[in-house]
C-alpha cells in the first residue's frame, strides 16, 4: 500500500487505493506536471503525488483552486508536456470555464483530468452528475471500475489525449476512488525533465468568434474519430454471451451488477462501458440486437439509459429496457449490491436468497436506542472554541450566519445546528452581501483560510468595494484541514514540502483597504467573547481572524518533533456537575461517568486545548500528570 | 458463494486506524497472490464519526461493498460500532469487538439533560448481538495495546485476534511481514507484539466459541 508501492519498480503486484493507482499510472506514463486542489474523494491523488514527489522529477503545485490547477496543466500541455489534474466534480464546476475552451483549443502534450462524483454526497454539497461535462464540452470521458483498471486507463488516457490533441476526462465516483485492490505494477521508464521549445504558430491556443467556429467543426470531427475508435476499444467489453438478458453498465455500477448476478445465480450478458463519451453507439446497437431485456445499471442521472433507449429505437425497438424510468432504480444516492439485487429480482421475477427485509427489521430492532455518531470537530479543534465564543458573543443578538465549506461546515450538524446558509466554496461572502441588503438582522460570514484563497477573494473585493455591512470571520488554522491538512497559500511550503511564499492574511485584507481587523486566539475561550462582541457591533465590512492551527495538524507536528501530546483530567472532588464543559461545547473526549454522573475526560482522546478547563466555573479540570 | 471467500466488515470511530488494517491485510494478500478489494471511507466521516471498511477476499468478488448478511465477521474497534452494522453479519457470523466504548457526543448531551439515562454498555451490546449470533468475542484491546507498549496499537491487537479464525485466509507470515512494511520503522516491534498479544487474547476468548487455527 501507499507511497512505497507507488515508487516501487515493476513488474510486481501491489495492493493500492484507486487514487494511488491513478498516480502510479500517471508516473508510468511519464507525467511531467501535476496540479490540483484537494477535494474528497480525489484528495489522495494529490497527497500521493506530493508524498512521492522527491522520487521523481515532475513539477507539482497544490493550487489555490481547481480552475488554476486545470489552467496550470493546460499551459504545460500546450507547451508539450504531459500533465494531470484531479478534482471533485464540484471543483470541476469551478474549473469548467477554462475546461470548455480547452476542448476547443486542444493540447499538444497529453492532459488528463480526473473528476470524481460523490453519489450519496458523502463529502459534498450535492450529488452532481459530472458526466454531463464530457458531452457538453466534447471531451472524451473514460470510467474505470476498480484500481487496476484505473491505472491502465490513465496511461491510455495520456496516449489518447496526445493522439487526438484533446484533454481526456477520467470520471470516477467515491466508491471507485476509495476502493483498494490488487494492481499490476509495470516498469517505470521516465525521461529526464527538460523544458521544451514553444513550437506553435501565434494565436494557436486562442478561441473566439471565427477561430471558435473553426475549432467547433474540428472538434466534431475529432469526436467522430474517437467514437469510431471506442467502438472497437477493449475499454468496452461484453462479458458472457447468449443470454436473453443484457446489462449495460459502467464504473461502480458494474461492480454491483456482477455481484448481484452472482447472488441471484443468473448469467446475463454484460456490456461494460469504459468510454462513456463519446459512447460506442455501434457496439451498443450490436449488443441490444442480441437481447430481449436490457437492464441499465448506473448511479445518478439516466445518462446511459437515455442513450440506450435512443439507440434501441433503430437497433431493436422491441427490447425491454429496465432502469430509472421504469422505477426499478433511483436517481438518488449511491447504489450497492443490495439495491441492484432487488432491482434485478423485481425485473426478472426472481427470489432473493436472503430475506433482506427481515434482516434489516431485526437489525433495526437490535439498534433501538443506539446513539448516532455523526462526524464532529476533533478534540482540541479550534473551530469548536471559535463557535462556542461566537455563540456567547451573539447571545440575544439576532443574526444570520452565512458559512462556507470546510471542517467548520460541521457547525450545522448535530449537536450545534448552527449556521444558516452554505452553497459552495467561497460563496459565504456573495451570499452575505445579498443578505445584508435584504435582511433586518446582523449578517455574519464565516470562511476558512483555504476557502478564502480558493474562491472567496473576489467576494471580499466586492464587499469592500460596495461597503457591504457584514462581519467576516476568517478561521485561520494554517492548512486545508478538512481534506487532510494540505498546505495552502497561507503556508510556507507546498507539494512535496518544497518551500513556498507565505501569503499573510492581514496584509491581503489591509491591502484591499480594510483596517478593522480583530485577531483572536480561540483557545483563550471566555477572553475572546468581548472582542468578538465589539467587532460585531461595528459597521461592516470588518474582519475577525480566529487563528489557531488545526488540532490534527498540530498533533502531527508535535509527534514529528517528539513532543508529547498532553491531556486533561477532571478532579472529581471539585466537579459539581455544572456540565459547562459539555454544554454548547461538545468535546468528544468528555463524557459523563455513569457511577457518579461527573464529567470525565478520555486520556486517549483529549488533545489538551485546555478550553474546557477555562469554561469550568469550579476549576475542576486540570492537567493529567504522572499517569 | 465460493467457500474460499472471506468478507470482514470493519468498523470503528474516525481516527482509530481502520485504514491501516485493510492496508496490512490487502498488501499481505498481494504478496501471496490472493485477490482482495475494499470499500473504504475517507473524508468528512473521519472526524470522530462512525466509519467502516468493507474488506473482501476472494477471486470472484467485484463489489467493494459487502452485501447485507454477507460478512463472515465484524471486526469492531469500538463496541457500539459493532452493533451499528449488525445487518451486514451473516447469520451465525463472528463478531470480534473491542471492549472500549467512545461515547458519541450527542449521546453524552442527551445524558446530561436526562439524569435517568445510562450509556449503552459493552454487555448490552453483546447481549443484543447474541440474538443473531452465538459467536461474539470481546477483546480488551486498549489494555493489551498498552501492554504491548503503545495504546495506539489497538487496531493491530484486534487484527491479531481476528487472524486466529480458521476461516481467515491470509497466512500469518505474510500478515506479519505486511505489518512490518506498513507501520513506521520504529513502531514495527511494538506492533508485532500487539499482534501476538491479540492472538493470545483470542485463544483465551474467541477460540472457545469458534474454530480457530492451531
Ligand atoms: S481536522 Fe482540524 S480543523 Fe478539522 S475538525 Fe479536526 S481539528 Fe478541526
Ligand atoms: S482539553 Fe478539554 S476540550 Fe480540549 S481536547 Fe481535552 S477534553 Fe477536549
Amino acid at each position: 500500500m501507499g507511497s512505497a508501492d507507488v515508487v516501487r519498480d515493476g513488474p510486481a503486484k501491489a495492493f493500492m487505493l484507486c487514487n494511488e493507482a491513478i498516480v502510479r499510472g500517471a508516473i508510468e506514463a511519464d507525467v511531467k506536471v501535476v496540479s490540483a486542489y484537494p477535494g474528497s474523494p480525489t484528495t489522495e491523488i494529490l497527497d500521493t503525488f506530493s508524498g512521492v514527489k522527491s522520487n521523481f522529477d515532475y513539477r507539482m503545485e497544490i493550487s489555490s483552486n481547481e480552475k488554476v490547477a486545470l489552467e496550470t496543466c493546460a499551459g504545460a500541455a500546450m507547451v508539450g508536456h504531459r500533465s494531470i489534474s484531479s478534482m471533485k466534480s464540484v471543483g470541476m464546476n469551478v474549473a469548467s470555464d477554462s475546461f470548455f475552451s480547452l476542448s476547443y483549443t486542444g493540447v499538444k502534450g497529453g492532459m488528463v483530468i480526473v473528476m470524481a462524483d460523490d453519489p450519496q454526497a458523502h463529502s459534498s454539497q450535492t450529488e452532481q452528475d459530472g458526466r454531463a461535462f464530457g458531452p457538453s464540452a466534447y471531451v472524451p470521458m473514460l470510467e474505470p471500475s476498480n484500481p487496476a483498471e484505473a491505472k491502465r486507463m490513465v496511461k491510455l488516457a495520456f496516449d489518447l489525449s496526445e493522439k487526438h490533441g484533446v484533454p481526456v476526462l477520467m470520471r470516477t465516483t467515491t466508491r471507485v476512488n476509495h476502493q483498494s485492490g490488487i494492481v499490476e505494477l509495470d516498469k517505470i521508464v521516465r525521461k529526464p525533465f527538460e523544458k521544451l521549445d514553444w513550437s506553435h504558430a501565434p494565436a494557436r491556443f486562442t478561441t473566439v468568434a471565427d477561430t471558435a467556429r473553426k475549432f467547433k467543426l474540428q472538434l466534431l470531427e475529432r469526436t467522430k474519430r474517437l467514437e469510431e475508435e471506442f467502438n472497437s476499444s477493449d475499454l468496452n467489453r461484453v462479458e458472457g454471451t447468449g443470454s436473453e438478458v443484457g446489462i449495460v453498465t459502467s464504473g461502480a455500477g458494474y461492480n454491483y451488477a456482477v455481484e448481484a448476478a452472482r447472488i441471484l445465480g443468473i448469467k446475463p450478458s454484460i456490456l461494460k462501458l469504459g468510454t462513456t463519451y463519446p459512447l460506442p453507439k455501434r457496439l451498443i446497437a450490436d449488443f441490444l440486437k442480441k437481447v430481449k431485456t436490457v437492464i441499465v445499471v448506473e448511479e445518478l442521472s439516466p445518462y446511459l439509459e437515455l442513450h440506450v433507449t435512443a439507440i434501441a429505437k433503430d437497433a431493436n425497438p422491441s427490447v425491454k429496457i429496465i432502469g430509472k424510468w421504469t422505477g426499478h432504480f433511483s436517481e438518488a444516492f449511491e447504489y450497492n449490491t443490495n439495491i441492484v439485487v432487488d432491482a434485478f429480482a423485481k425485473a426478472l421475477g426472481l427470489r432473493t436468497p436472503v430475506d433482506y427485509d427481515a434482516v434489516m427489521a431485526k437489525a433495526e430492532e437490535l439498534k433501538k436506542g443506539l446513539s448516532d455518531r455523526p462526524p464532529t470537530f476533533c478534540p482540541g479543534c479550534p473551530h469548536r472554541a471559535t463557535l462556542w465564543a461566537l455563540l456567547q458573543a451573539t447571545k440575544g443578538m439576532k443574526h444570520i450566519l452565512s458559512t462556507d465549506i470546510g471542517c467548520y461546515s460541521m457547525s450545522f450538524l448535530e449537536p450545534l445546528n448552527y449556521g444558516d446558509s452554505m452553497l459552495s466554496m467561497g460563496a459565504c461572502m456573495g451570499v452575505a452581501a445579498g443578505m445584508q441588503y435584504a435582511a433586518k438582522e446582523k449578517v455574519i460570514a464565516m470562511v476558512g483560510d483555504s476557502t478564502f484563497y480558493h474562491a472567496a477573494l473576489p467576494g471580499l473585493v466586492n464587499a469592500i468595494h460596495h461597503n457591504d455591512d457584514f462581519t467576516l470571520i476568517i478561521l485561520d488554522n494554517e492548512v486545508t484541514a478538512m481534506t487532510g491538512q494540505q498546505p495552502n497559500p497561507g503556508s510556507d511550503y507546498n507539494a512535496g514540502g518544497q518551500p513556498a511564499k507565505r501569503i499573510v492574511l492581514e496584509d491581503v485584507i489591509r491591502g484591499m483597504g480594510i483596517t478593522d481587523i480583530t485577531v483572536i486566539d480561540p483557545y483563550q475561550a471566555k477572553a475572546v467573547v468581548q472582542p468578538i462582541k465589539e467587532a460585531l457591533a461595528r459597521k461592516g465590512p470588518n474582519i475577525i481572524i480566529s487563528r489557531r492551527a488545526c488540532a490534527l495538524y498540530a498533533d502531527r507536528n508535535k509527534r514529528k518533533r517528539g513532543e508529547a501530546i498532553l491531556s486533561n483530567k477532571v478532579d472529581k472532588d471539585v466537579c459539581k456537575k455544572p456540565y459547562a464543559c459539555i454544554r454548547s461545547f461538545n468535546c468528544p473526549a468528555i463524557s459523563i461517568d455513569d457511577d457518579d454522573r461527573k464529567a470525565t475526560i478520555s486520556k486517549e482522546l483529549c488533545d489538551r486545548c485546555d478550553v474546557c478547563a477555562k469554561l469550568c466555573p469550579f476549576g475542576s479540570i486540570k492537567l493529567r500528570e504522572g499517569e | 458463494m465460493a467457500s474460499d471467500e472471506f468478507s470482514v466488515y470493519m468498523s470503528g470511530v474516525g481516527g482509530q486506524g481502520l485504514v491501516l488494517l485493510s492496508n496490512v491485510m490487502g498488501s499481505a494478500c498481494a504478496s501471496v497472490g490472493i485477490q482482495a478489494i475494499t470499500g473504504e471511507q475517507h473524508g468528512l466521516s473521519q472526524r470522530s464519526g462512525s466509519i467502516n471498511i468493507h474488506m473482501r477476499i476472494g477471486e470472484q468478488i467485484r463489489s467493494p461493498l459487502i452485501p447485507i448478511a454477507g460478512a463472515d465477521a465484524i471486526l469492531a474497534l469500538e463496541a457500539l460500532e459493532a452493533l451499528r452494522y449488525v445487518e451486514y453479519l451473516k447469520p451465525g457470523g463472528v463478531v470480534v469487538m473491542n471492549k472500549r466504548i467512545q461515547h458519541p457526543i450527542i449521546e453524552t448531551i442527551g445524558h446530561m439533560k436526562d439524569k435517568a439515562t445510562r450509556y449503552m454498555s459493552v454487555e448490552e451490546v453483546k447481549a443484543r448481538l447474541s440474538e443473531v449470533t452465538d459467536k461474539v468475542a470481546v477483546v480488551d484491546a486498549l489494555e493489551i495495546a498498552k501492554k504491548a507498549g503503545n495504546p495506539l496499537t489497538e487496531n493491530i491487537v484486534m487484527l491479531g485476534a481476528l487472524s486466529t479464525l480458521e476461516a481467515f485466509p491470509i497466512p500469518e507470515e505474510a500478515l506479519k511481514k505486511s505489518i512490518a512494511e506498513n507501520v513506521p520503522k520504529k513502531a514495527v516491534d511494538v506492533n508485532l507484539r500487539a499482534f501476538d498479544l491479540g492472538k493470545q487474547a483470542a485463544f483465551e476468548t474467541l477460540c472457545n466459541i469458534v474454530k480457530c487455527k492451531k
